[in-house]
Protein backbone atom coordinates (compact mmCIF):
# COMPACT_ATOMS: atom_id res chain seq x y z
CA UNK A 1 0.00 0.00 0.00
CA UNK A 2 1.22 3.52 -0.73
CA UNK A 3 1.40 6.02 2.11
CA UNK A 4 -2.09 5.91 3.68
CA UNK A 5 -2.25 9.67 3.50
CA UNK A 6 -1.89 9.47 -0.28
CA UNK A 7 -4.98 7.31 -0.55
CA UNK A 8 -8.27 8.84 -1.49
CA UNK A 9 -11.04 9.47 1.00
CA UNK A 10 -12.92 6.23 0.37
CA UNK A 11 -9.75 4.19 0.52
CA UNK A 12 -8.66 5.83 3.79
CA UNK A 13 -12.06 5.21 5.35
CA UNK A 14 -12.10 1.62 4.13
CA UNK A 15 -8.56 0.94 5.33
CA UNK A 16 -9.40 2.24 8.79
CA UNK A 17 -12.65 0.27 8.94
CA UNK A 18 -10.78 -2.89 7.90
CA UNK A 19 -8.14 -2.35 10.56
CA UNK A 20 -5.41 -1.97 7.95
CA UNK A 21 -4.64 1.60 8.97
CA UNK A 22 -4.63 2.97 12.49
CA UNK A 23 -6.65 6.18 12.65
CA UNK A 24 -4.38 7.68 15.30
CA UNK A 25 -1.33 7.06 13.15
CA UNK A 26 -3.12 8.53 10.15
CA UNK A 27 -3.92 11.67 12.10
CA UNK A 28 -0.31 11.96 13.22
CA UNK A 29 0.82 11.48 9.64
CA UNK A 30 -1.54 14.21 8.48
CA UNK A 31 -0.26 16.61 11.10
CA UNK A 32 3.33 15.77 10.19
CA UNK A 33 2.65 16.30 6.51
CA UNK A 34 1.00 19.64 7.19
CA UNK A 35 4.10 20.66 9.11
CA UNK A 36 6.26 19.45 6.25
CA UNK A 37 4.40 20.71 3.19
CA UNK A 38 2.23 23.56 4.38
CA UNK A 39 4.98 26.19 4.51
CA UNK A 40 5.11 26.03 0.70
CA UNK A 41 1.33 25.96 0.28
CA UNK A 42 -0.14 28.03 3.12
CA UNK A 43 -3.23 25.88 2.67
CA UNK A 44 -3.88 25.21 6.35
CA UNK A 45 -3.97 28.23 8.64
CA UNK A 46 -4.44 26.46 11.94
CA UNK A 47 -4.11 23.00 13.41
CA UNK A 48 -5.20 21.91 16.89
CA UNK A 49 -3.75 18.46 17.53
CA UNK A 50 -5.36 18.01 20.92
CA UNK A 51 -8.82 18.92 19.61
CA UNK A 52 -8.30 16.61 16.65
CA UNK A 53 -7.29 13.76 18.94
CA UNK A 54 -10.34 14.40 21.11
CA UNK A 55 -12.56 14.20 18.02
CA UNK A 56 -10.91 10.95 17.03
CA UNK A 57 -11.26 9.47 20.50
CA UNK A 58 -14.97 10.26 20.52
CA UNK A 59 -15.59 9.37 16.86
CA UNK A 60 -18.60 7.14 16.24
CA UNK A 61 -18.55 4.23 13.79
CA UNK A 62 -19.54 6.45 10.89
CA UNK A 63 -18.60 6.25 7.21
CA UNK A 64 -15.71 8.67 7.70
CA UNK A 65 -14.47 7.34 11.02
CA UNK A 66 -10.91 8.42 11.67
CA UNK A 67 -10.39 10.20 8.36
CA UNK A 68 -8.59 13.55 8.78
CA UNK A 69 -10.29 16.38 6.90
CA UNK A 70 -9.80 20.11 6.42
CA UNK A 71 -12.60 22.64 6.85
CA UNK A 72 -12.62 26.11 5.35
CA UNK A 73 -12.21 29.17 7.56
CA UNK A 74 -15.87 29.92 6.97
CA UNK A 75 -17.58 28.04 9.80
CA UNK A 76 -17.15 28.14 13.53
CA UNK A 77 -15.76 25.19 15.41
CA UNK A 78 -16.43 24.68 19.11
CA UNK A 79 -12.95 25.96 19.85
CA UNK A 80 -12.57 28.54 17.11
CA UNK A 81 -14.58 31.31 15.43
CA UNK A 82 -14.26 31.66 11.69
CA UNK A 83 -12.21 34.59 10.37
CA UNK A 84 -13.53 34.34 6.80
CA UNK A 85 -9.99 34.96 5.62
CA UNK A 86 -10.19 38.52 6.90
CA UNK A 87 -9.04 40.76 9.70
CA UNK A 88 -12.60 41.94 10.26
CA UNK A 89 -16.16 40.95 9.42
CA UNK A 90 -19.25 43.12 9.34
CA UNK A 91 -21.02 40.81 11.79
CA UNK A 92 -19.77 39.22 14.99
CA UNK A 93 -18.63 35.59 15.01
CA UNK A 94 -18.02 33.19 17.86
CA UNK A 95 -16.90 29.61 18.39
CA UNK A 96 -19.67 27.06 18.07
CA UNK A 97 -20.91 23.83 16.56
CA UNK A 98 -21.55 24.63 12.93
CA UNK A 99 -23.55 22.40 10.64
CA UNK A 100 -20.53 21.08 8.76
CA UNK A 101 -18.72 20.42 12.06
CA UNK A 102 -21.66 18.38 13.33
CA UNK A 103 -21.93 16.56 10.01
CA UNK A 104 -18.26 15.60 10.05
CA UNK A 105 -18.32 14.66 13.72
CA UNK A 106 -21.44 12.56 13.18
CA UNK A 107 -19.75 10.72 10.33
CA UNK A 108 -16.75 9.99 12.53
CA UNK A 109 -14.31 12.27 10.75
CA UNK A 110 -11.48 14.15 12.40
CA UNK A 111 -10.96 17.81 11.60
CA UNK A 112 -7.20 18.17 11.27
CA UNK A 113 -7.02 21.82 10.31
CA UNK A 114 -8.69 24.97 9.03
CA UNK A 115 -8.25 25.85 5.39
CA UNK A 116 -7.16 29.24 4.13
CA UNK A 117 -9.56 31.25 1.98
CA UNK A 118 -9.76 34.36 -0.15
CA UNK A 119 -10.44 37.39 2.01
CA UNK A 120 -14.15 37.73 2.83
CA UNK A 121 -14.86 35.04 0.23
CA UNK A 122 -14.71 37.82 -2.31
CA UNK A 123 -12.40 36.42 -4.94
CA UNK A 124 -11.82 33.42 -7.17
CA UNK A 125 -8.03 33.31 -6.96
CA UNK A 126 -7.02 32.87 -3.32
CA UNK A 127 -4.40 35.55 -3.92
CA UNK A 128 -5.63 37.77 -1.07
CA UNK A 129 -6.10 36.56 2.48
CA UNK A 130 -5.58 37.67 6.04
CA UNK A 131 -3.23 34.70 6.31
CA UNK A 132 -1.38 35.43 3.09
CA UNK A 133 -2.13 33.72 -0.21
CA UNK A 134 -2.53 29.98 -0.42
CA UNK A 135 -0.51 28.41 -3.22
CA UNK A 136 -1.35 25.95 -5.94
CA UNK A 137 0.41 22.58 -5.47
CA UNK A 138 0.69 22.25 -9.26
CA UNK A 139 2.80 25.39 -9.36
CA UNK A 140 3.32 27.28 -6.15
CA UNK A 141 3.65 30.56 -8.04
CA UNK A 142 0.08 30.13 -9.29
CA UNK A 143 -3.30 30.85 -7.76
CA UNK A 144 -5.00 27.92 -6.08
CA UNK A 145 -8.42 29.40 -6.82
CA UNK A 146 -10.97 30.75 -4.44
CA UNK A 147 -12.51 31.42 -2.32
CA UNK A 148 -11.93 27.88 -0.95
CA UNK A 149 -8.23 28.24 -1.68
CA UNK A 150 -6.88 26.38 1.33
CA UNK A 151 -9.21 23.38 1.12
CA UNK A 152 -8.29 22.91 -2.54
CA UNK A 153 -4.56 23.34 -2.02
CA UNK A 154 -4.67 21.01 0.98
CA UNK A 155 -6.34 18.19 -0.94
CA UNK A 156 -4.26 18.65 -4.08
CA UNK A 157 -1.13 18.74 -1.91
CA UNK A 158 -2.28 15.54 -0.19
CA UNK A 159 -2.41 17.12 3.24
CA UNK A 160 -5.85 15.56 3.54
CA UNK A 161 -8.04 13.44 1.27
CA UNK A 162 -11.01 15.74 1.49
CA UNK A 163 -12.07 19.19 2.56
CA UNK A 164 -15.25 21.12 3.15
CA UNK A 165 -15.52 24.38 1.26
CA UNK A 166 -18.30 26.84 0.57
CA UNK A 167 -19.64 28.00 -2.77
CA UNK A 168 -21.37 31.37 -3.13
CA UNK A 169 -20.30 32.27 -6.67
CA UNK A 170 -18.15 29.30 -7.59
CA UNK A 171 -15.99 29.10 -4.49
CA UNK A 172 -15.83 25.30 -4.46
CA UNK A 173 -15.79 24.67 -8.21
CA UNK A 174 -13.21 27.31 -9.15
CA UNK A 175 -10.45 26.18 -6.76
CA UNK A 176 -11.27 22.57 -7.59
CA UNK A 177 -10.68 23.48 -11.23
CA UNK A 178 -7.38 25.27 -10.61
CA UNK A 179 -6.09 22.46 -8.39
CA UNK A 180 -7.17 19.46 -10.46
CA UNK A 181 -9.85 18.27 -8.04
CA UNK A 182 -13.51 17.35 -8.15
CA UNK A 183 -15.73 19.88 -6.38
CA UNK A 184 -19.48 19.75 -5.87
CA UNK A 185 -21.78 22.72 -5.41
CA UNK A 186 -24.96 21.18 -3.97
CA UNK A 187 -28.50 22.23 -4.72
CA UNK A 188 -29.23 25.26 -2.56
CA UNK A 189 -30.27 24.24 0.94
CA UNK A 190 -29.20 20.61 0.59
CA UNK A 191 -25.98 20.67 2.59
CA UNK A 192 -25.12 21.68 6.14
CA UNK A 193 -24.89 25.45 6.59
CA UNK A 194 -25.84 26.13 10.21
CA UNK A 195 -23.46 28.42 12.03
CA UNK A 196 -22.25 30.23 8.93
CA UNK A 197 -22.44 33.92 9.72
CA UNK A 198 -24.51 34.48 6.54
CA UNK A 199 -26.66 31.36 6.89
CA UNK A 200 -29.80 33.23 7.93
CA UNK A 201 -29.67 35.57 4.96
CA UNK A 202 -27.81 33.96 2.10
CA UNK A 203 -29.68 32.73 -0.96
CA UNK A 204 -26.50 31.71 -2.73
CA UNK A 205 -23.97 30.01 -0.45
CA UNK A 206 -23.80 26.27 0.20
CA UNK A 207 -21.21 24.01 1.76
CA UNK A 208 -19.63 21.49 -0.54
CA UNK A 209 -16.87 18.89 -0.77
CA UNK A 210 -13.52 19.06 -2.56
CA UNK A 211 -11.86 15.69 -3.15
CA UNK A 212 -9.76 13.91 -5.73
CA UNK A 213 -12.69 12.25 -7.47
CA UNK A 214 -16.44 12.02 -7.62
CA UNK A 215 -16.69 8.92 -5.45
CA UNK A 216 -14.88 10.69 -2.64
CA UNK A 217 -17.09 13.74 -3.13
CA UNK A 218 -20.14 11.49 -2.89
CA UNK A 219 -18.94 10.11 0.43
CA UNK A 220 -18.14 13.50 1.93
CA UNK A 221 -21.26 15.08 0.48
CA UNK A 222 -23.36 12.34 2.05
CA UNK A 223 -22.14 13.54 5.43
CA UNK A 224 -22.89 17.17 4.56
CA UNK A 225 -26.35 16.32 3.19
CA UNK A 226 -27.17 14.07 6.13
CA UNK A 227 -28.21 11.24 3.83
CA UNK A 228 -26.44 8.70 1.67
CA UNK A 229 -26.22 9.82 -1.92
CA UNK A 230 -26.99 6.86 -4.13
CA UNK A 231 -25.03 5.74 -7.17
CA UNK A 232 -26.40 5.48 -10.70
CA UNK A 233 -24.89 5.12 -14.13
CA UNK A 234 -25.96 8.29 -15.99
CA UNK A 235 -27.02 6.10 -18.90
CA UNK A 236 -28.39 7.95 -21.87
CA UNK A 237 -27.16 11.29 -20.57
CA UNK A 238 -28.50 14.22 -22.55
CA UNK A 239 -25.78 16.86 -22.49
CA UNK A 240 -26.65 20.46 -23.29
CA UNK A 241 -23.99 22.72 -24.73
CA UNK A 242 -24.30 26.45 -25.37
CA UNK A 243 -22.69 28.66 -27.98
CA UNK A 244 -21.84 31.55 -25.72
CA UNK A 245 -18.71 33.29 -24.46
CA UNK A 246 -18.91 31.09 -21.38
CA UNK A 247 -17.91 28.14 -23.54
CA UNK A 248 -16.22 29.92 -26.44
CA UNK A 249 -14.25 32.80 -24.93
CA UNK A 250 -11.81 30.37 -23.36
CA UNK A 251 -8.26 29.34 -24.13
CA UNK A 252 -7.85 26.81 -26.95
CA UNK A 253 -6.51 24.31 -24.43
CA UNK A 254 -9.54 24.65 -22.17
CA UNK A 255 -11.90 24.44 -25.12
CA UNK A 256 -10.18 21.38 -26.53
CA UNK A 257 -10.02 19.51 -23.24
CA UNK A 258 -13.66 20.22 -22.46
CA UNK A 259 -14.89 19.28 -25.92
CA UNK A 260 -12.97 16.02 -25.71
CA UNK A 261 -14.38 15.32 -22.27
CA UNK A 262 -17.95 16.09 -23.32
CA UNK A 263 -17.65 13.71 -26.24
CA UNK A 264 -16.11 11.04 -24.01
CA UNK A 265 -18.94 11.48 -21.53
CA UNK A 266 -21.52 11.20 -24.28
CA UNK A 267 -19.93 8.02 -25.61
CA UNK A 268 -19.52 6.46 -22.16
CA UNK A 269 -23.14 7.04 -21.21
CA UNK A 270 -24.57 6.29 -24.63
CA UNK A 271 -26.06 9.73 -24.49
CA UNK A 272 -26.42 12.62 -26.85
CA UNK A 273 -25.35 16.22 -27.27
CA UNK A 274 -27.92 18.92 -27.70
CA UNK A 275 -27.15 22.52 -28.53
CA UNK A 276 -29.26 24.77 -26.34
CA UNK A 277 -29.98 28.49 -26.05
CA UNK A 278 -29.35 30.16 -22.71
CA UNK A 279 -29.16 33.92 -23.25
CA UNK A 280 -28.36 36.64 -20.72
CA UNK A 281 -25.63 34.70 -18.91
CA UNK A 282 -23.69 37.90 -18.33
CA UNK A 283 -26.75 39.51 -16.76
CA UNK A 284 -27.13 36.40 -14.60
CA UNK A 285 -23.54 36.68 -13.50
CA UNK A 286 -23.97 40.30 -12.49
CA UNK A 287 -27.24 39.49 -10.76
CA UNK A 288 -25.37 36.98 -8.64
CA UNK A 289 -22.74 39.57 -7.78
CA UNK A 290 -25.36 42.16 -6.82
CA UNK A 291 -27.32 39.74 -4.67
CA UNK A 292 -24.31 38.37 -2.81
CA UNK A 293 -23.05 41.92 -2.29
CA UNK A 294 -26.36 42.94 -0.75
CA UNK A 295 -26.35 39.87 1.50
CA UNK A 296 -22.74 40.39 2.51
CA UNK A 297 -23.34 44.06 3.30
CA UNK A 298 -25.83 43.13 6.00
CA UNK A 299 -24.49 44.63 9.20
CA UNK A 300 -22.35 47.21 7.44
CA UNK A 301 -22.92 50.84 8.36
CA UNK A 302 -21.12 54.00 7.31
CA UNK A 303 -19.81 54.22 10.86
CA UNK A 304 -18.33 50.71 10.66
CA UNK A 305 -16.95 51.36 7.21
CA UNK A 306 -15.17 54.46 8.51
CA UNK A 307 -13.45 52.31 11.12
CA UNK A 308 -12.36 49.33 9.06
CA UNK A 309 -9.34 47.47 10.28
CA UNK A 310 -6.14 48.60 8.58
CA UNK A 311 -5.35 44.89 8.35
CA UNK A 312 -8.11 44.47 5.78
CA UNK A 313 -6.65 44.64 2.30
CA UNK A 314 -7.16 47.88 0.36
CA UNK A 315 -9.20 45.82 -2.11
CA UNK A 316 -11.56 44.72 0.64
CA UNK A 317 -11.85 48.20 2.11
CA UNK A 318 -12.54 49.73 -1.29
CA UNK A 319 -15.04 47.11 -2.41
CA UNK A 320 -16.90 47.17 0.88
CA UNK A 321 -17.33 50.92 0.60
CA UNK A 322 -18.23 50.73 -3.07
CA UNK A 323 -20.81 48.12 -2.22
CA UNK A 324 -22.79 50.77 -0.37
CA UNK A 325 -23.14 52.75 -3.61
CA UNK A 326 -24.76 50.12 -5.79
CA UNK A 327 -28.28 51.17 -6.78
CA UNK A 328 -31.20 49.30 -5.28
CA UNK A 329 -32.87 49.26 -8.70
CA UNK A 330 -30.05 47.08 -9.99
CA UNK A 331 -30.60 44.63 -7.15
CA UNK A 332 -34.30 44.51 -7.91
CA UNK A 333 -33.47 43.92 -11.55
CA UNK A 334 -31.07 41.18 -10.50
CA UNK A 335 -33.87 39.42 -8.67
CA UNK A 336 -36.01 39.53 -11.80
CA UNK A 337 -33.13 38.09 -13.80
CA UNK A 338 -32.90 35.34 -11.20
CA UNK A 339 -36.52 34.44 -11.82
CA UNK A 340 -36.01 34.66 -15.57
CA UNK A 341 -33.05 32.29 -15.49
CA UNK A 342 -34.75 29.86 -13.11
CA UNK A 343 -37.68 29.56 -15.49
CA UNK A 344 -35.41 29.18 -18.52
CA UNK A 345 -33.46 26.44 -16.78
CA UNK A 346 -36.61 24.63 -15.70
CA UNK A 347 -37.67 24.56 -19.34
CA UNK A 348 -34.23 23.51 -20.57
CA UNK A 349 -33.96 20.65 -18.11
CA UNK A 350 -37.02 19.09 -19.69
CA UNK A 351 -34.81 18.42 -22.69
CA UNK A 352 -31.34 17.89 -21.26
CA UNK A 353 -30.00 16.26 -18.11
CA UNK A 354 -26.88 18.37 -17.73
CA UNK A 355 -25.45 21.57 -19.14
CA UNK A 356 -21.71 21.51 -19.79
CA UNK A 357 -19.11 24.23 -20.19
CA UNK A 358 -15.56 24.90 -18.98
CA UNK A 359 -15.41 25.59 -15.25
CA UNK A 360 -12.74 28.21 -15.82
CA UNK A 361 -11.82 29.82 -19.13
CA UNK A 362 -8.09 29.47 -18.50
CA UNK A 363 -5.84 27.60 -16.09
CA UNK A 364 -4.58 29.09 -12.85
CA UNK A 365 -2.88 32.48 -13.39
CA UNK A 366 0.19 33.68 -11.51
CA UNK A 367 -0.40 34.84 -7.96
CA UNK A 368 1.37 38.11 -8.63
CA UNK A 369 -0.69 38.85 -11.76
CA UNK A 370 -4.08 37.11 -11.54
CA UNK A 371 -5.24 37.90 -15.05
CA UNK A 372 -6.11 35.58 -17.93
CA UNK A 373 -5.59 35.96 -21.66
CA UNK A 374 -8.72 34.99 -23.56
CA UNK A 375 -9.73 35.39 -27.20
CA UNK A 376 -11.62 38.54 -26.21
CA UNK A 377 -8.58 40.04 -24.49
CA UNK A 378 -7.02 40.28 -21.05
CA UNK A 379 -9.36 39.99 -18.09
CA UNK A 380 -9.00 39.74 -14.35
CA UNK A 381 -9.39 36.10 -13.38
CA UNK A 382 -12.26 37.07 -11.08
CA UNK A 383 -14.14 38.76 -13.88
CA UNK A 384 -13.60 35.83 -16.21
CA UNK A 385 -14.33 33.07 -13.72
CA UNK A 386 -17.59 34.36 -12.30
CA UNK A 387 -19.45 34.31 -15.59
CA UNK A 388 -19.42 30.52 -15.76
CA UNK A 389 -19.91 29.97 -12.06
CA UNK A 390 -22.67 32.33 -10.96
CA UNK A 391 -25.63 30.73 -12.70
CA UNK A 392 -25.78 27.73 -10.37
CA UNK A 393 -25.74 29.93 -7.28
CA UNK A 394 -28.20 32.43 -8.67
CA UNK A 395 -30.74 29.77 -9.56
CA UNK A 396 -30.05 27.19 -6.85
CA UNK A 397 -29.14 24.31 -9.17
CA UNK A 398 -26.29 21.89 -8.37
CA UNK A 399 -23.03 21.87 -10.30
CA UNK A 400 -19.81 19.92 -10.32
CA UNK A 401 -16.31 20.63 -11.57
CA UNK A 402 -13.99 17.83 -12.59
CA UNK A 403 -10.48 17.74 -14.05
CA UNK A 404 -10.29 16.98 -17.77
CA UNK A 405 -6.71 17.67 -18.75
CA UNK A 406 -3.52 19.61 -18.28
CA UNK A 407 -2.36 22.70 -20.11
CA UNK A 408 0.98 22.89 -21.87
CA UNK A 409 2.23 24.49 -18.66
CA UNK A 410 1.12 21.43 -16.71
CA UNK A 411 -1.84 23.13 -15.05
CA UNK A 412 -5.25 21.49 -14.56
CA UNK A 413 -8.15 22.18 -16.91
CA UNK A 414 -11.72 21.52 -15.83
CA UNK A 415 -15.24 20.88 -17.04
CA UNK A 416 -18.38 21.96 -15.22
CA UNK A 417 -21.69 20.14 -15.36
CA UNK A 418 -24.91 21.66 -14.04
CA UNK A 419 -28.16 19.79 -13.49
CA UNK A 420 -31.69 20.41 -12.34
CA UNK A 421 -32.59 21.09 -8.73
CA UNK A 422 -32.07 17.93 -6.66
CA UNK A 423 -30.15 16.09 -9.38
CA UNK A 424 -26.93 16.22 -7.37
CA UNK A 425 -26.51 12.44 -7.54
CA UNK A 426 -26.74 12.53 -11.32
CA UNK A 427 -23.84 14.98 -11.43
CA UNK A 428 -21.73 12.59 -9.38
CA UNK A 429 -22.81 9.71 -11.62
CA UNK A 430 -21.85 11.69 -14.69
CA UNK A 431 -18.47 12.63 -13.21
CA UNK A 432 -17.81 8.97 -12.43
CA UNK A 433 -18.80 8.05 -15.98
CA UNK A 434 -16.26 10.51 -17.29
CA UNK A 435 -13.62 9.04 -14.98
CA UNK A 436 -14.35 5.62 -16.49
CA UNK A 437 -14.22 7.04 -19.97
CA UNK A 438 -10.78 8.56 -19.56
CA UNK A 439 -9.35 5.82 -17.39
CA UNK A 440 -9.21 8.09 -14.33
CA UNK A 441 -6.28 9.79 -16.01
CA UNK A 442 -7.02 13.23 -14.63
CA UNK A 443 -8.47 12.48 -11.20
CA UNK A 444 -5.43 10.33 -10.44
CA UNK A 445 -2.97 12.94 -11.69
CA UNK A 446 -0.83 14.48 -8.98
CA UNK A 447 1.33 17.60 -8.93
CA UNK A 448 4.70 17.12 -10.64
CA UNK A 449 7.81 16.04 -8.75
CA UNK A 450 9.38 19.49 -8.88
CA UNK A 451 6.45 20.98 -7.04
CA UNK A 452 6.30 18.06 -4.67
CA UNK A 453 9.96 18.70 -3.86
CA UNK A 454 9.19 22.34 -3.19
CA UNK A 455 6.45 21.27 -0.80
CA UNK A 456 8.83 18.96 1.02
CA UNK A 457 11.53 21.62 1.28
CA UNK B 1 -12.84 52.75 -17.87
CA UNK B 2 -15.70 52.14 -20.25
CA UNK B 3 -17.05 55.20 -21.97
CA UNK B 4 -20.59 54.75 -20.73
CA UNK B 5 -19.55 54.47 -17.11
CA UNK B 6 -20.25 57.67 -15.22
CA UNK B 7 -17.04 59.14 -14.01
CA UNK B 8 -15.91 57.36 -10.90
CA UNK B 9 -14.32 60.67 -10.05
CA UNK B 10 -17.77 62.20 -9.65
CA UNK B 11 -20.11 59.35 -8.79
CA UNK B 12 -17.96 57.78 -6.13
CA UNK B 13 -17.03 60.86 -4.06
CA UNK B 14 -20.59 62.13 -4.30
CA UNK B 15 -22.01 58.79 -3.16
CA UNK B 16 -19.54 58.48 -0.33
CA UNK B 17 -20.19 62.03 0.79
CA UNK B 18 -23.95 61.47 0.77
CA UNK B 19 -23.51 58.45 3.04
CA UNK B 20 -20.81 60.01 5.20
CA UNK B 21 -18.25 57.38 4.25
CA UNK B 22 -14.60 58.34 4.24
CA UNK B 23 -12.04 56.83 1.89
CA UNK B 24 -8.33 57.26 1.37
CA UNK B 25 -6.67 57.50 -2.01
CA UNK B 26 -5.94 53.80 -2.25
CA UNK B 27 -9.53 52.91 -1.48
CA UNK B 28 -10.74 55.46 -4.01
CA UNK B 29 -8.47 53.90 -6.63
CA UNK B 30 -9.89 50.46 -5.86
CA UNK B 31 -13.42 51.82 -6.09
CA UNK B 32 -12.68 53.48 -9.40
CA UNK B 33 -11.33 50.21 -10.79
CA UNK B 34 -14.34 48.25 -9.53
CA UNK B 35 -16.66 50.90 -10.90
CA UNK B 36 -15.04 50.69 -14.32
CA UNK B 37 -15.58 46.94 -14.38
CA UNK B 38 -19.06 46.74 -12.97
CA UNK B 39 -20.84 49.82 -14.24
CA UNK B 40 -21.02 48.98 -17.96
CA UNK B 41 -22.65 45.56 -17.41
CA UNK B 42 -24.77 47.06 -14.64
CA UNK B 43 -26.08 49.63 -17.09
CA UNK B 44 -26.87 46.81 -19.51
CA UNK B 45 -28.64 44.94 -16.74
CA UNK B 46 -30.77 47.95 -15.92
CA UNK B 47 -31.60 48.31 -19.61
CA UNK B 48 -32.81 44.72 -19.86
CA UNK B 49 -36.57 44.68 -20.31
CA UNK B 50 -37.89 42.31 -17.67
CA UNK B 51 -41.41 43.67 -17.57
CA UNK B 52 -42.67 40.33 -18.88
CA UNK B 53 -41.06 38.42 -16.00
CA UNK B 54 -43.64 37.65 -13.38
CA UNK B 55 -41.73 37.75 -10.09
CA UNK B 56 -41.44 34.63 -7.99
CA UNK B 57 -42.89 35.22 -4.58
CA UNK B 58 -40.45 34.00 -1.92
CA UNK B 59 -38.75 31.56 -4.30
CA UNK B 60 -37.69 28.20 -2.94
CA UNK B 61 -34.21 27.98 -4.43
CA UNK B 62 -33.93 24.30 -3.63
CA UNK B 63 -36.61 23.54 -6.20
CA UNK B 64 -37.59 24.42 -9.71
CA UNK B 65 -39.85 27.44 -9.95
CA UNK B 66 -43.57 26.93 -9.96
CA UNK B 67 -44.88 26.69 -13.53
Amino acid sequence: MSEPLDLGLRAQAAAIAAGEVDAGELLDAALARIEQRNPALNAVVETFPERSREMLAAAPEGPLRGVPLVIKDEWPLPWRAQRFGAAELMVPTAPGESGPYRALRGAGATIVGVGNMHELGAGSTGAVSYYGAARNPWDTERCPGGSSSGPAAAVAGRLAAGAVGADGLGSVRLPAAYCGLTGLKPTFGSSAMAGHHMAPITTLIVSGPLCADAGDCRLLASALYGKELSTGDAAGLRIGVVRDPVSEDVTPEAAGACEEAIEALRAETGGELREIELPDLEAASLAGILIINSEAMGGATPRKLNRLSPELSPIARGTLKYGMLLPAAALAQGQRVRTLMRRRLAALFAGVDVIAWPTVPAPAPPLDAPVVELPSGTHSADQANVRGAALANLTGIPAISMPVGLSDDGLPLALQLQAAWGADELLLDAAEALERANGRRWVDAVPPPAEASAMEA
Amino acid sequence: MAENAPSGGGFIPAGLAALGIEADETELAVMAAVHGLIWPPLSELLALDTAHVEPERCPDLSRAPEP
